[in-house]
């Protein structure tokens, strides 16, 4: 039982949500999965007077293709995420991250748009938005606003959401054929959080690409490789990718797992690995 | 603050008063007396909560009761077709002693079920895989993987 209370809403229409969220002033909370709001709330942690459901807000999940993109709702579970074959196509390594979050449970229940908020540095999506170019859709009751996901996260588990915004929907650019793309992420146990993790585009004549790492510093963070691939994914343009990474990871800090410089280290190994999958990948 | 609920339980229609600050684990346990649903960690790790909610495993540990109203649960007491019964799957971990204290089973016992709904006949990796939400402080998971196997040619072959 979680000791304080609080007032619960399960409102049934988005409307109705963004109205109760607007009147509660500033201390509600929404939940979405509540795999991350609910242990919290347990321990303590987090302590909202209002307590704000979008589970029974139709409309806030699944997979559209909306032209070159793909809309996927907020609400959107991270199963659907590992299966739904419109990701498997357009971007498939946003279903690779979701095999990798939490177990078979937290992955029936957890959310997109929960993990982004959420905003944990090591979260599978983080790099994987940034790398892919992803937008945020938030809306308010004043009206909608679109983010692009390299600017939304702003600290640990601190994001560019205002009071009053609800993340209705992640904005996807489908890949172009041709590409390749690769996500993979350090970690000692199955079932938690990555202690580092990269994900890169290369894309078609392997001439662009990027890298975003996630881990290594309150943010993820996004690096320009194509300058260093242009001519080549040689073992000379990984130790420049290898560089750029360690470079970009210098906000790096130590915890349980591993101190900055470990991590800073890890941040070139995986940014090699996953420029080189992609790049083996793409035409 | 109190919310009215409805839901199906093991095939049985409640209505309660949830506590809004109430996890479901709570709810089935001290308000329906469901106690099959143990809660090890209460913080989303150890999977000793897991239910079955509308046809999927969850952690209800994480999942406040009141957002629960309107959907259909199944804790480790609905799965067998009587009292006197065991579940195939419970009959293979009692043959194979898939349990020590019992404390994880009800969790791995569903994980199990998931499991082998989705993928009736997993490799040892797969179902490994399969029960890495449930943790178990007693067997060191060799005979938990086994009960499993068995019980997957158990099921197979009654079809
Ligand atoms: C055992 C365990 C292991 C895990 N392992 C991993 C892992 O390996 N990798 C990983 O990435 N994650 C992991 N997670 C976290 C998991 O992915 C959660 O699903 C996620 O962090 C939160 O999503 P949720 O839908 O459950 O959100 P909730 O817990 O409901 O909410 C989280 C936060 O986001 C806010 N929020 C939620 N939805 C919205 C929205 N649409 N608009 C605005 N705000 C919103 C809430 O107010 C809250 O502040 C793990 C969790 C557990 C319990
Ligand atoms: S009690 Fe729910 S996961 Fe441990
Ligand atoms: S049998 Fe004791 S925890 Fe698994």
């Amino acid at each position: 039982m979680i000791s304080r209370e609080y007032e619960f809403h399960a409102p049934k229409t988005l409307n109705e949500a963004l109205s109760l969220l607007e009147k509660s002033g500033g201390n509600a909370k929404l939940i979405a999965g509540g795999m991350s709001l609910v242990p919290m709330m347990t321990l303590g942690l987090a302590h909202p007077d209002a307590v704000i459901s979008l589970n029974k807000v139709p409309g806030l999940d699944g997979v559209k293709e909306d032209g070159g993109v793909l809309a996927i709702g907020a609400m959107t579970r991270h199963h659907v995420l590992k299966t739904n074959p419109l990701i498997a196509q357009h971007a498939p390594l946003l279903a690779e991250a979701a095999k990798y979050v939490g177990d078979v449970q937290v992955r029936h229940r957890g959310t997109l748009g929960g993990v982004l908020v959420h905003a944990d540095p090591a979260a599978d999506y983080l790099p994987v938005c940034l790398a892919l170019g992803a937008q945020i859709k938030l809306q308010s009751a004043k009206g909608v606003r679109t983010v692009e996901a390299r600017d939304f996260f702003k600290d640990i588990m601190t994001t560019s959401i205002e009071d009053g915004e609800i993340l209705v929907e992640v904005r996807v650019p489908k890949l172009p054929a041709g590409s390749g793309s690769s996500y993979q992420r350090l970690h000692r146990v199955e079932g938690n959080y990555a202690i580092v993790n990269a994900a890169a585009v290369v894309e078609p004549g392997k001439k662009k690409g990027r890298v975003a790492l996630g881990g290594v510093g309150p943010t993820p963070v996004m690096i320009d490789v194509s300058a260093h691939i242009a001519s080549g994914v040689s073992d000379d343009a990984l130790r420049r990718v290898s560089d750029a990474a360690f470079a970009a990871a210098e906000n790096a800090y130590g915890d349980l797992n591993g101190d900055a410089k470990y991590k800073q280290a890890m941040a070139r190994v995986y940014a090699q690995r996953v420029v080189r999958a992609a790049a083996a990948q793409a035409q | 603050m109190k919310k009215t609920i409805q839901i199906t339980v093991n095939g049985k229609s409640y209505s309660r008063d949830a506590d809004t600050r109430q996890v479901l684990a709570d709810f089935l346990r001290d308000e329906l007396r469901l106690t099959g649903t143990h809660i090890g960690c209460g913080t989303g790790s150890c999977g000793a909560c897991t239910v079955v909610l509308d046809g999927r495993t969850v952690k209800s540990c994480c999942i406040l009761a009141a957002d629960v109203d309107g959907q259909e649960i199944t804790t480790i007491e609905g799965i067998s077709t009587g009292a006197q019964q065991l579940h195939p799957i419970q009959e293979a971990f009692v043959e194979f002693q898939g349990l020590q204290c019992g404390y994880c089973t009800p969790g791995m016992v569903l994980s199990a079920m998931q499991l082998l709904k989705e993928n009736p006949n997993p490799s040892e990796d797969e179902i490994r895989h399969g029960i890495s939400g449930n943790l178990c402080r007693c067997t060191g998971y060799h005979f938990i993987v086994k009960s499993i196997q068995e019980a997957a040619k158990r099921l197979q072959a009654s079809k």
